[in-house]
């Protein structure tokens, strides 16, 4: 079975200083000294597919984990780390550095690269959302244009009989247990091992330096060259607007001031309804 | 080892304390048995020391010499105790129905004495919490380890400890004025506030660095700086990986040309990577320098340095408000802690250090052939590296960095398989080439084995010391001194 993990490297935006929460000129939050990490709900979610591929063991049934992320060439260490710990392609779709790729955009650079490839997936799993932009569309745009289904908060992959996997996910009603058929998009929630492992200097000497696969994104895109243009940035930020007046009824007793609160204030409001 | 029971070892103090003082909980009892040096198995709460029979808190000197007088008398072995960050064993109770003295109750701060620039304070004052108070009013003791926001002014004195800004204003060593102390016997000593005097051997000594292995510390009076981070300039320069002894070079030039930087570093390319990795490339080393002190004499540093870098063209320069947003969070609080053992629990992955120091002559060769010994002797290595972070006229330390995963290992073993095993080929490098096994952590029960190496000849003099200031043998045993097995 063929799974592609998609991931982001965001800066540890918890390593940034109380200060430096503030917008530049351009209306961006400067994070360029602090660290880049897993994104946090990628990071399980790619240890969910290590796990998944160590029950296979013993079974009938190999899974061939790769890995794929849309971002600058820092993310290139991330993708090394994969390799170390046994995924067999990395691909970096190249972008700009710290760019801000709108969902809609990166699903559709996903889902290009997937029906691109001669060898196709069977499972797309990715994170729930992402802790920079936080839009939580990525894995729903993703499948709504692969026309695959999706399961959302995943918690828990297993191998299961006839090429299905046993998924589990978080819903608002309790856990739910689906055999399910591939190919799928699986986006990981809470997953109860949020940390990736590590792999060692060794495996990272020995599987770490094979050849990334750079993709251009225009060359994935219907309107070629218009990635660029998608890129979207933020022009300006109009808070909104939740003032409201206050009245303070002053005198009286609390049953006068119900009385004024009722005629003055309520009661117009009731009548409008 | 005692020669009265658990039950009577905790009936006396009792009577000493009464029953508020005297904590029998189980939990924090086991919790008291270790320190940070058997990280794991604290992780994995399997507790291999022998649990002690009480943790007491004690609140003034009077009752720490009740305390050990009752011990000294009945062979109770005690551990002295404040902050709880040590990390080398200092804190194991490696001797049966062992009694825990906490001092972290004595925390007030005495007297801030601005015109002689000097603050007194007890035992148990947390070492951020004073130098916040202090920062508040303009000044600083100038120390700042990274364990700032967890160790205690008892503590950080018995251990010998050092903070980031150590090449301005030195270690604990230096910054210490007077201090009170109690002795086995139930003798409360003080010594004196004074700037400096030559009547006989430096006995602050005696009791900085003795890791509650010869006197409890009650009271200790530091020196005040002048807090002024508005004058603070940051100076930094990347580095290919393979000119590290370059950089030690580097780091070295500063210093004898006389500079004082405030804080001196180099981090080689592994290291330098867990902090810098947002803007520094792989494979880049760094080397890091602030300046601080009076508006006229930083720029001046900066501008040395820079001069004096210019002249490599190894060194590509660093925006320095890289370096400085940085440096602010480097210290670790009780948060990162427990992030960290979640981390531990989950990836089965652990990071370890060990700090030593050596001249400029042999720190590179301490550095280079530990790595390359560890990377080609110990399994399951994911991380070894390091960095230098206090710089002196005639050396510097060595601070590895390393991490590994756990495999098929129960935890009780992890200390054998992994830690001491490298702990073991850093110390014997350390001795081959020179230089010193213990940098700042101190000895605890980790390296105590190892100190007669270290001490050679003069070895003779601490133990002389240990015999006649605790000659039942109940103050802190296994620490410095290893324990007969
Ligand atoms: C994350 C982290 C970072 C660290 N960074 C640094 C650093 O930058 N620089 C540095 O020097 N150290 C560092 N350390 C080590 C540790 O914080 C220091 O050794 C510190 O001085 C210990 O202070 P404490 O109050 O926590 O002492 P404890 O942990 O309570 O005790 C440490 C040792 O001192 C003895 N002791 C404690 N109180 C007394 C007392 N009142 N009288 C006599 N003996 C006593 C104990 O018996 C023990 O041997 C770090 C530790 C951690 C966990």
């Amino acid at each position: 079975m063929r799974i592609l993990g998609c991931f982001k490297a965001v800066p540890a935006l918890d390593l940034l200083r109380e200060e430096d929460w503030v917008a530049d000129d351009s209306l961006r939050v400067d994070t360029e000294y602090v660290k880049l990490e897993w994104n946090c709900f990628d990071e399980g979610a790619l240890e969910m597919m290590r796990k998944l591929s160590d029950l296979s063991e013993g079974l009938n049934v190999v899974f061939e984990l790769d890995a794929l992320t849309v971002g600058g060439k820092k993310a290139d260490s991330f993708l090394k780390i994969l390799y170390a710990l046994g995924f067999s392609h990395a691909v970096r779709v190249e972008s700009e550095e710290g760019a801000y790729t709108p969902p809609e955009l990166l699903a559709e650079l996903i889902a290009a690269y997937i029906q691109k490839k001669a060898e196709a997936y069977d499972v797309v799993v990715t994170g729930v959302q992402s802790a920079d932009a936080s839009h939580g569309k990525t894995p729903y745009l993703l499948a709504e244009m692969l026309q695959w289904p999706c399961i959302s908060q995943v918690t828990g992959m297993e191998p299961a009989k006839g090429g299905c996997l046993k998924v589990t996910s978080q819903t608002g009603r309790g856990e739910k247990v689906q055999i399910v058929r591939p190919p799928c998009v699986l986006a990981v929630g809470n997953a109860p091992c949020a940390y990736l492992r590590v792999p060692t200097l060794k495996d990272k000497m020995r599987l770490g330096n094979r050849p990334i696969e750079y993709v251009d994104p225009g060359v994935l895109l219907s309107d070629a060259g218009a990635f660029a243009d998608r890129i979207e940035t933020l022009l300006a930020l109009c808070p909104v607007d939740r003032s409201r007046d206050t009245v303070r009824i002053e005198s009286g007793s609390p049953e006068e001031k119900a009385k004024v609160y009722y005629e003055q204030y309520l009661k117009g409001r009731l009548l409008k309804l | 080892m005692a020669i009265i029971s658990r039950e009577q070892i905790v009936e006396g103090l009792v009577k000493i304390l009464g029953k508020d003082q005297v904590i029998t909980d189980e939990k924090v009892l086991k919790e008291s048995s270790l320190d940070r040096y058997r990280k794991y198995e604290q992780v994995c709460e399997v507790y291999t020391q022998p649990i002690p029979a009480a943790v007491v808190n004690v609140m003034s000197a009077e009752e720490v010499s009740e305390v050990l007088k009752f011990a000294n008398e009945n062979e109770i072995n005690v551990v002295p105790r404040t902050g709880h960050s040590a990390i080398e064993g200092g804190l194991e109770t490696a001797l049966k129905d062992s009694v825990v003295i906490d001092g972290s109750g004595m925390n007030k701060v005495l007297k801030v004495d601005t015109y002689n620039m000097q603050v007194t304070c007890q035992c148990g004052v947390p070492l951020q919490a004073l130098d916040d108070m202090l920062r508040e009013q303009g000044y600083t003791t100038g120390h700042s380890p990274q364990s700032k926001p967890l160790a205690q002014m008892g503590g950080l004195v018995a251990t010998r400890s050092i903070g980031q800004f150590s090449t301005l204003y030195g270690g604990i060593e230096d910054m210490i004025v007077g201090l009170e102390a109690v002795f086995p016997n139930g003798k409360i000593c003080r010594i004196k506030n004074i700037p400096r005097r030559a009547a006989g051997p430096d006995i602050r000594h005696i009791i900085c660095g003795n890791e509650g292995a010869i006197c409890f510390i009650t009271e200790v009076t530091m020196k005040l700086f002048k807090w002024q981070p508005e004058n603070n300039r940051y100076i930094g320069y990347k580095l290919d990986d393979q000119y590290m002894k370059l950089g030690f070079d580097c780091l070295r030039e500063v210093m004898v040309a006389g500079y004082r930087p405030s804080f001196a570093r180099l981090y080689d390319a592994a290291d330098a990577n867990m902090h810098f990795s947002g803007w520094l490339e792989e494979g880049k080393a760094i080397l890091i320098w602030m300046a601080e002190g009076p508006a006229n004499i930083t720029p001046a540093i900066e501008a040395g340095i820079k001069e004096m870098m210019s002249k490599h063209p190894e060194l590509e320069e660093v925006n320095p408000a890289l370096i400085e947003k940085w440096y602010e969070g480097l210290n670790w609080g009780p948060e990162q802690i427990a992030e960290e053992a979640e981390e531990i629990k989950a990836t089965q992955n652990i990071g370890i250090t060990t700090e030593v120091s050596g001249s400029w002559d042999n720190i590179y060769e301490i550095y280079k052939t530990s790595c390359d010994r560890i990377l080609a002797e110990v399994p399951d290595m994911t991380l070894m590296g390091g960095h230098s972070s206090h710089s002196y006229i005639n050396g510097t330390n060595m601070y590895f960095v390393y991490y590994y995963n756990i495999v098929d290992c129960a935890p009780e073993e992890e200390i054998n398989k992994y830690h001491d095993r490298i702990n073991q080929i850093i110390c014997e490098q350390v001795i081959k080439y020179g230089g010193s096994i213990v940098h700042h952590h101190g000895l605890g029960k980790a390296r105590a084995k190892y100190v007669t190496q270290e001490y050679g000849s003069s070895y003779y003099m601490l133990k002389t010391l240990k015999q006649a200031f605790d000659p039942n043998g109940i103050m802190n045993m296994g620490t410095l001194i290893p324990l007969r097995k």
